[in-house]
């Protein structure tokens, strides 16, 4: 950890409770434009709130416990490419330097194996950027043949974009087990399922949901 | 001393230099600190279900600099000398780690409390999973510091605790690892709502003090 955050996080703690710029100067002993400044980074580290008293005065509440989440929710990244939004019982939070990928979000939620996430995971291929990228990640994931299989389902029910070629072949011939969820198979989708010898956990029914964006 | 920031570069430090996928649970005050319950914390306490990550964990902090500590600091009561000991690390900067493996000293990491986890974290190799607040209320009650006392208080002040859960995880543990459990548990509480005014109801604490008496009678009768 930084120096930095560590001083500011001794700072939030000496100004716990409610604050004005005056009081937060006369605590730390600076000058007023000083606790302004002060104020304001405690605010971008999330240790900060300002509301206003009667008088327009601004009233700062400072709580260190109060820091800002760090991480990347995976849920939350999935509602927000997915149109099926999911809400899920425990939270996974992906702590990394930039925001993954929708191509690592698509591979991270199949490998959930979780019969909602896989699902909502579906509305995904529709904004894949980079095929290559996702044939990478289904590679380290092992599970490239049920990302195939799984396009192909979604491609039956609903408006998707054209995998490239190349990705799809390499995608057929990579290793992956043959239940995306264990036991799961399907009653619709036997082509699918034998052309990438793989079990798709869904009927058409459990599809139903994305019958507003279908074809 | 250790808050989130610091914690969590420390786990992403040690996410980093894992060659493969280690998951374990955050217990006490590190999972305080994932809930903004607290500010910081003395230890972070980590619990492995594999001996083999454990043990892969104390290397890379050796390599980062810890030290391991092998006199024990006493947190929890009813120590025994050899069994469940935990490995201790003292970091650079005074940071801890306390790596149990399964047991928490007399409170076993069970199924129950792992089907209940509320948050994982993904430090590259590193899963962190986070306990719900009810098992930390629990594990608190096997320790006598002070502190750990406030540190329940503010659990039940921020969180809507699910009693029933207390009660059964308490119930539960008798069949594992720590038969007298909710003695201890019914002693902890008490203490919570007599001395610090905690709001705990009271047929939560009649219902532990029932599960208790009858666990000394079937104890004494056994002798």
């Amino acid at each position: 950890m930084k120096k930095s955050d560590v001083k500011l996080f001794e700072i939030a703690k000496k100004l716990r409770g409610l604050q004005t710029v005056s009081t937060i100067a006369k605590t730390l002993n600076i000058k007023k434009r000083t606790a302004i400044n002060y104020a304001w980074k405690l605010r971008k580290n999330g240790y900060l709130t300002t509301s206003y008293a009667r008088n327009k005065i601004r009233l700062y509440r400072i709580d260190p416990l109060r820091r800002k989440k760090t991480g990347y929710s995976l849920y939350n990244l999935i509602n927000k490419y997915s149109k099926v939004k999911i809400s899920a019982r425990e939270d996974y939070i992906i702590h990394s330097n930039k925001e993954p990928s929708v191509e690592e979000v698509l591979v991270r939620a199949i490998d959930t194996k979780e019969f909602r996430i896989v699902l909502a995971s579906l509305g995904l291929f529709n904004k894949i950027k980079n095929w290559s990228r996702l044939k990478e990640f289904a590679d380290r994931y092992k599970i490239g043949r049920q990302v195939g299989a799984l396009y192909d389902v979604a491609r039956k029910t609903m408006k998707v974009k054209r995998m490239d070629e190349r990705t799809r072949k390499a995608l057929l011939k990579s290793k992956s087990e043959k239940f995306i969820i264990k036991n799961f198979k399907s009653k619709n989708f036997n082509d699918v399922e034998r052309k990438w010898d793989v079990f798709i956990p869904f009927n058409k029914q459990d599809l139903e949901v994305y019958e507003e964006w279908s074809i | 001393m250790v808050n989130i920031g610091g914690q969590e570069e420390l786990f992403k430090v040690i996410g980093r230099e894992l060659n493969r996928r280690i998951e374990c649970y955050a217990i006490g005050g590190s999972a305080m600190m994932f809930y903004q319950a607290k500010a910081d914390t003395q230890d972070v306490d980590l619990v492995f279900l594999e001996k083999g990550d454990l043990e892969k964990i104390k290397k890379i902090l050796e390599r980062i600099g810890c030290i391991d500590k092998k006199e024990l600091v006493k947190i929890f009561r009813r120590y025994k000398d050899n069994k469940n000991r935990p490995i201790m690390m003292a970091g650079k900067n005074n940071e801890r780690f306390d790596l149990f493996f399964k047991e928490i000293i007399t409170f076993e990491m069970s199924d129950t409390i792992a089907g209940r986890v509320k948050e994982v974290h993904e430090f590259n190799n590193l899963i962190v999973k986070i306990i719900s607040p009810e098992d930390i209320i629990l594990l608190k009650c096997a320790t006598e510091r002070e502190k750990d006392r406030y540190d329940a208080l503010r659990l039940m002040e921020k969180f809507d605790i699910n009693w029933d859960i207390i009660v059964d995880e308490a119930v539960n543990q008798t069949k594992l690892e720590s038969y007298l459990f909710p003695v201890y548990l019914y002693d902890f509480l008490e203490e919570l709502k007599e001395d610090f005014k905690a709001d705990i109801p009271r047929d939560v604490l009649r219902k532990i003090r029932k599960i208790s008496e009858d666990l000394l009678v079937k104890k004494l009768e056994k002798k």
